[in-house]
């Protein structure tokens, strides 16, 4: 059966509200075939992990060099030859699906992405399965909506709701993929949007853990705060995740686009040399470096690791991740954050244990905060990488050292590298799409910004007209119940001619009111009012009756021309 | 005004069109949730598969695992017990092997860092405990070990708790021994005989620490307690032997010790300790030659004071002789044995029991002042000072 071909104006027209409700469910179908995908996807990972690199990797095993190499390989050539857009992480593409191609996202680029990351992270290339899981959720939205014929803007709409679909049953925690799409993708509260991400996040989420389980990831140890000296400890790992953050961005920041420059053909080949030299890391002594790392965040989280050892694993893992994001391998790298913000947190919970043993909590505390650290200092989501620590550890007495070491690594990364890392890849790729740090920092122009005292007589409503005359001028009346009349002078000369000069002004006045303006409002709430009013009237909240100031269409422009 | 309001004016081509769409929406989703029940059922299919072929891995790891931890590889066991965990996180038996085989492997800060942080999940966890308090034992932190091996006989244990805590009682106790806490050794031993089931077994490597503990007074109450089950153990006739001879007991001693030795197993001990069993049961059959048992004739006793006194006396002067200052004790001694008579005939001490008595006592003194004034005696005079040293044993069964 074919569809009816409809225009969307013949569509308003003969079902208004189905739009609106096909939202809805369709959010909830998108939840549930994203959750079923990201399992198959995790699923995929592990088997070809096991198939690849044997049930349990260990240095000196030369699998460990030919593996990823092969992957990296057999990746590029699907890469390059039939998924294009299957290279890099999946957040900006699902930027992009939502601000440049109107919601599309092409299946093949799902079936691609699906594919290539799974063997790529299975081989033990240094990459998490987040991300692509992301632009899966996306790509499946993206391909139920169109076969619906919904609207542009709710077609454009889909590929968020997809996202966090997929990056819920991902990691898990339905409210850090709702925060994580919501801070990073469209980059506002939106009323429209937000129940539909919350219906598919929870649907993919139920999906996922009807498979996996209820557990997070990883097995979360008790978190405490053992002692308020430790938040000394937490303050040097809020520096230690900044810098850290910092010297990660600069690298990927530094090699990726050195090797776009490289020659086409060496496409081919730059994934399986990225695999060769994480198969080194791992062949001479550093397994744990390879693949996303769960368990090994796990093993860290339950103090298996010396404090020297889970710091060299931090650094080999920033040196691994950027070779394997660098080179084009798809995958993403919310794992290696994870990884790396766990390795420095809980390295720095160890060193603390070893040397200050009375003050220290679990070295388990320390990692989780870690994993928040990286989170907020290299992908710059701050809310995100605080509700995910309190989500994933369902512990809020963690809150204050979250909050604290997040809130360190942050201001350090944002101040020494202004360029958030999604930002600096999309501008790698030559997009241009909006940055959701700056549009979070952009401080919007108010009603008060342009306000000016009032330099108009003001007169009560029962004013005669007599008495208005003779100010020869515009002025603002005032009413008895608080509302106001901006009167123009070409107005007082028709009123004044055909009443009576006693006549109160009230009376004479046309039925329209100014519209009531506070001084906090968005100046350009006042905008759509200056065709009707040569001035506004701006009222104190407190007492209506009162005046702040006047706005006029000119101070208004001079507030933005002053941007 | 209308309640309801009336449907848009719609065309019947639009009514149609209307139709048609609300046909292809339903046939749409009816499709979506057809996708969604086959993806599903082929998720489900893939991933049965997978956690199966999981479980099966983890325990072949863990069996690696806990061979390699058994024939002492502690270093492969931590790598094939971390790759058993790798397939089920959440597994505890597993967790507390990889701690033990990170402590076997001399990890022992990781050990105990994993340990505690095992304990955090596991609040209470009496093997945790206790592996926690081998581990403080081998850094050498004492309070910290005996605080976990209090906690860990007070800990939860799975099945064999019983058990369980009368060996880790056991094994504190023998901490406490090795750090010279006797007496402390000593309550943990006697709570664990109060609370040992009636076995010869548990009795006799009970009553054995306490020995080591000196207690030999418990620890002969529970060898003669071992005892009572047949067939009689030698170890248990041995030990009591040890221990009545450690209490000076030499009369029961004896009669341990030579039924020890008439036992069949004697011939299978090692050499080393039948000679020292056989030197035992001389010591005490020379001991009780010595002794002037109250059960002896008047005459023979009488004789045996007067034996003792001679060789008292010799010691005491082998002793004076080689001091160069005679020490205030020695003097005090020499001027005890002056007020007594020289020349005491047998006669006289069958009628004066008093002066035997008082010999007697000077003989003792004189055994306990020499040794520690010229160093340990030999011959008669070891065996006068073992007498010496509780004189009422000797004849105690």
């Amino acid at each position: 059966m074919k569809p009816p071909e409809l225009t969307q104006s013949e569509l308003e027209k003969i079902a208004p509200s189905r739009d609106e409700r096909l939202f809805l469910v369709l959010s909830i179908f998108i939840g549930v075939l994203s959750g079923l995908l990201v399992v198959l996807f995790r699923v995929a990972i592990e088997w070809i992990k096991i198939l690849t690199l044997g049930s349990a990797p260990h240095p000196g095993q030369y699998r460990l060099l030919i593996a990823p190499a092969l992957a990296g390989l057999l990746v590029a050539a699907l890469v390059q030859r039939f998924f294009p857009a299957a290279r890099g992480s999946g957040v900006n593409q699902a930027k992009a699906a939502l601000y440049i191609y109107n919601g599309y996202i092409p299946f093949r680029t799902v079936v691609g992405k699906f594919v290539t990351s799974a063997i790529a992270i299975g081989c033990g290339h240094s990459l998490g399965p987040e991300d692509p899981s992301l632009q899966i959720g996306a790509g499946v939205a993206s391909a139920v909506a169109r076969r619906l014929n919904l609207s542009k803007q709710r077609l454009r709409l889909f590929a968020p709701i997809g996202a966090a679909a997929g990056l819920a049953a991902a990691f898990n925690a339905p409210i850090s993929a709702i925060l994580f799409v919501i801070e990073e993708v469209i980059g506002r509260w939106s009323a429209a949007v937000l129940g539909s991400i919350v219906l598919s996040a929870i649907s993919s989420v139920v999906v996922a853990r009807w498979f996996w389980g209820p557990e997070p990831i990883f097995r979360i140890p008790p978190v405490n705060l053992h002692d308020p000296r430790e938040l000394i400890a937490y303050t040097v790992l809020g520096v230690v995740g900044g810098f850290s953050a910092l010297v990660f961005s600069k690298a990927l920041g530094y090699l990726r686009p050195r090797l776009r420059l490289l020659p086409r053909w060496t496409y081919y080949c730059q994934p399986a040399i990225a695999g060769l030299l994480v198969g080194l890391i791992g062949f001479a002594g550093f397994p744990q470096v390879m693949g996303p790392g769960y368990e090994v965040i796990d093993q860290a989280m339950h103090s298996q690791f010396t404090w020297q050892l889970l710091f060299a694993l931090g650094l080999l893992k920033i040196l691994a991740t950027t070779l394997s994001f660098s080179s084009g391998t798809p995958g993403g790298m919310f794992a290696p954050t994870l990884f790396i913000g766990a390795m420095l947190g809980a390295s720095v919970g160890a060193f603390e244990r070893h040397f200050f043993p009375h003050l220290t909590g679990s070295i388990g505390s320390y990692a989780l905060v870690g994993m928040g650290v990286l989170f907020a200092g290299f992908l710059r989501a701050p809310l995100t990488s605080a509700f995910m620590v309190l989500e994933v550890s369902g512990n809020y007495s963690i809150v204050l050292p979250v909050i604290l070491s997040n809130t360190i690594a942050y201001l350090l990364s944002r101040g020494l590298q202004p360029v958030p890392i999604f930002e600096v890849l999309t501008k790698q790729d030559g997009l241009h799409l909006p940055s959701m740090e700056e549009q979070r920092e952009e401080a919007a122009l108010t009603v008060e910004d342009a306000l000016h005292p009032v330099e108009v007589p003001v007169f009560p409503g029962n004013t005669p007209l007599q008495v208005i005359n003779e100010a020869l001028s515009p002025c603002l009346i005032q009413l008895w119940d608080g509302s106001c009349y901006a009167l123009k002078a070409d107005e007082l000369v028709s009123l004044s001619a055909t009443l009576a000069p006693e006549t109160p002004v009230e009376r004479a006045l046309p039925p329209d009111r100014v519209p009531v303006l506070f001084p906090d409002m968005p100046l350009e709430s006042a905008l759509p009012y200056f065709e009707r009013w040569p001035l506004l009237p701006v009222m104190n909240r407190a007492s209506k009756e009162t005046i702040e100031g006047v706005v006029t269409l000119e101070d208004v422009m001079r507030q933005y021309q002053r941007r | 005004m209308r309640v309801f309001p009336l449907r848009s004016a719609l065309s019947p081509e639009e009514r149609q069109l209307r139709h048609r769409l609300i046909l292809w929406d339903t046939l749409a989703l009816s499709s979506l949730f057809a996708i969604a029940v086959v993806l599903f059922f082929i998720t489900l299919a893939l991933f049965h598969s997978f956690s199966v072929h999981r479980e099966n891995l983890k325990l072949r790891w863990l069996a690696r695992g806990e061979l390699a931890l058994d024939a002492g590889q502690p270093q492969v066991a931590l790598n094939d017990l971390r790759s058993a965990l790798a397939y089920d996180t959440d597994d505890k038996q597993i967790q507390i092997k990889l701690a033990q085989a990170l402590a076997a492997a001399g990890h022992t800060q990781e050990a105990v860092a994993y340990f505690n942080t095992l304990l955090e999940s596991l609040p209470g966890n009496g093997p945790i405990h206790l592996e926690l308090a081998r581990l403080a034992a081998k850094q050498g932190q004492q309070e910290v070990a005996i605080e976990h091996y209090q906690a860990a006989l007070d800990g939860t244990w799975q099945g064999d708790g019983y058990v369980r805590r009368r060996e880790v009682r056991l094994e504190l106790a023998q901490y406490l021994i090795s750090q010279q806490r006797d007496e402390q050794a000593r309550t943990q031993l006697l709570i664990a005989a109060g609370n040992a089931p009636d076995d010869a077994g548990i009795e006799i490597a009970i009553a054995g620490m306490l020995e080591s503990a000196h207690d030999a007074a418990n620890a002969l109450e529970l060898y003669r307690k071992a005892l009572r089950h047949r067939p009689v153990q030698l170890a248990a006739i041995a030990g009591a032997g040890r221990a009545a001879y450690e209490l000076g007991r030499f009369q029961a001693a004896k009669q341990f010790l030579e039924r020890a030795m008439n036992h069949a197993g004697f011939e299978k001990l090692p050499a080393e300790k039948q000679a020292s069993y056989r030197n035992m049961l001389a010591d005490a059959d020379h001991i009780l030659l010595l002794y002037p048992d109250a059960n002896l004739p008047v005459r023979v006793r009488a004789m045996r004071v007067l034996g003792n006194r001679k060789i008292a006396q010799e010691r005491l002067a082998g002793c004076l002789s080689t001091q160069p200052a005679v020490p205030r004790p020695l003097q005090d001694l020499a001027s005890q044995w002056k007020q007594l008579p020289q020349a005491i005939q047998v006669a006289q001490l069958e009628r004066d029991p008093q002066l035997e008595q008082t010999l007697m006592q000077l003989v003792y003194q004189t055994e306990i002042v020499t040794a520690q004034q010229c160093g340990a005696p030999t011959g008669n005079d070891a065996l006068l000072l073992k007498i010496a040293q509780n004189p009422e044993a000797v004849e105690q069964e």
